[in-house]
């Protein structure tokens, strides 16, 4: 037989069978992005580490309920962004958002990694979610769709928005630094 | 400002930007774009502002997730009866029992007909219990190949943490030797500021 790569669908399917071992490896190939698309979201370390294990524990134990194994990241997303936002709630009353963003992330240059950060907090949580899922987990506009459990068009009039929004914010710094590669090409 | 010709009708270049547009939609689009200004100047811009937005770099996960080995989430002994495996060995149990009940009593000796039916029947049997064995025996090939990469992967994402939380230590160390070292320098700075002070 010929060697293929272990798929997401195997590990799934081993898992309910019982093999804990694959379930580890299936958290092991997806904990970085998990943890990160968090991180952005709520914009605190710890709790997004304390969501993360939640995420991985409800998809454990919910994962007998997934209908298509090749649907598991979008599935995961989705009770990874329920579990944000459910966070996010209950924060609510407080007012505030964290403002640990800024050393969230290695950022590079400096000012561009202020200048967008700063812009992805002057957007709402759901502008920020549409974006994070795109930009940086790469979900096609329909998986985004299943994710955030609203309308196609809900996704991408969100996402516009916020691209306006994030273009406007951010066209000093980008105008300048266009400037600055142009000086150094001469 | 120039606005596009296209004005609503004109290509949907956020859709574009984040590749959502099919390859028919690109060419149209670009084939566009290479005639009207405010398209490109449009289309400049958004590449600006996703090229910002794509300079962030993921974080490494600070802690490690691996909660399901604990024994507390292993499968309980009851939900070992819901294993296809099991399932399928009490349904092939229980039918042989059935059978065993149900078979005609005082039909020992056959008609050749029946004799005939009885020896077609052995054959078909045989057939199907020689294909499902050879079918069994390809999927435990299979299976053995699958659970020997799975080790490998396992044991591989073992060695990658390994190596993960050994930089992590290292980047630590390292940034405490960083703080040691500017505290000292500004320790020693001050120093000499008040000791220049004293002399005079």
């Amino acid at each position: 037989m010929i060697f293929r790569e272990v798929e997401d669908r195997d590990l799934i399917t081993r898992t309910r069978r019982g093999d804990v071992e694959s379930y580890n490896l299936l958290v092991s190939r997806w904990e970085k992005r998990v943890f990160n698309y968090l991180l952005r979201l709520v914009a605190h370390r710890e709790d997004a580490m304390d969501v993360s294990q939640e995420v991985f524990l409800k998809a454990y134990q919910n994962l007998g309920k997934l209908d298509d194994p090749e649907r598991f990241a979008p599935w995961l997303f989705r009770i990874a962004h329920n579990e944000a936002y459910s966070l996010l709630r209950r924060r609510r009353p407080e007012g505030e958002m964290p403002a640990e963003l800024a050393s969230a992330a290695r950022w590079q240059p400096l000012e561009l990694s202020l200048a967008v950060d700063h812009a992805l907090q002057t957007l709402n949580e759901d502008q920020r979610a549409v974006v994070l899922l795109k930009i940086y987990q790469g979900f096609k506009f329909e998986e985004m769709a299943e994710i955030l459990e609203c309308p196609l068009s809900t996704v991408k009039s969100r996402l516009y928005t916020a691209l306006d929004l994030l273009k406007t914010q951010l066209a000093p710094v980008v105008m300048e630094g266009s400037a600055v590669r142009r000086a150094g090409a001469k | 400002m120039m606005i596009c010709d296209l004005a609503n009708a004109k290509p949907d270049w956020k859709a574009y930007g984040l590749g959502e547009l099919n390859a028919s939609e690109r060419k149209q689009a670009e084939a566009h774009a290479s005639d009207c200004g405010p398209c490109q100047q449009e289309c400049s811009e958004l590449q600006g502002t996703l090229a910002a937005l794509a300079t962030v770099r993921d974080e490494e996960v600070p802690r490690r997730i691996a909660f399901v080995s604990d024994k507390v989430f292993a499968p309980r002994w009851w939900q070992a009866f819901l294993r296809p495996g099991f399932a399928a060995a009490a349904l092939l149990a229980g039918a042989i029992i059935v059978h065993g009940f149900a078979r005609p009593v005082g039909s020992t000796e056959l008609t050749a007909a029946a004799q005939a039916k009885l020896t077609a029947e052995v054959r078909e049997q045989v057939a199907a219990q020689v294909t499902q064995r050879v079918q069994s025996e390809i999927t435990a090939t299979m299976q053995a190949t699958l659970d020997s990469a799975v080790k490998k992967a396992v044991m591989e994402t073992k060695q990658a943490d390994d190596r993960r939380t050994v930089a992590l230590l290292a980047a630590a160390e390292n940034r405490y030797q960083e703080t040691a070292a500017f505290l000292n320098k500004q320790v020693t700075r001050i120093y000499a500021m008040n000791s220049g002070a004293g002399v005079r």
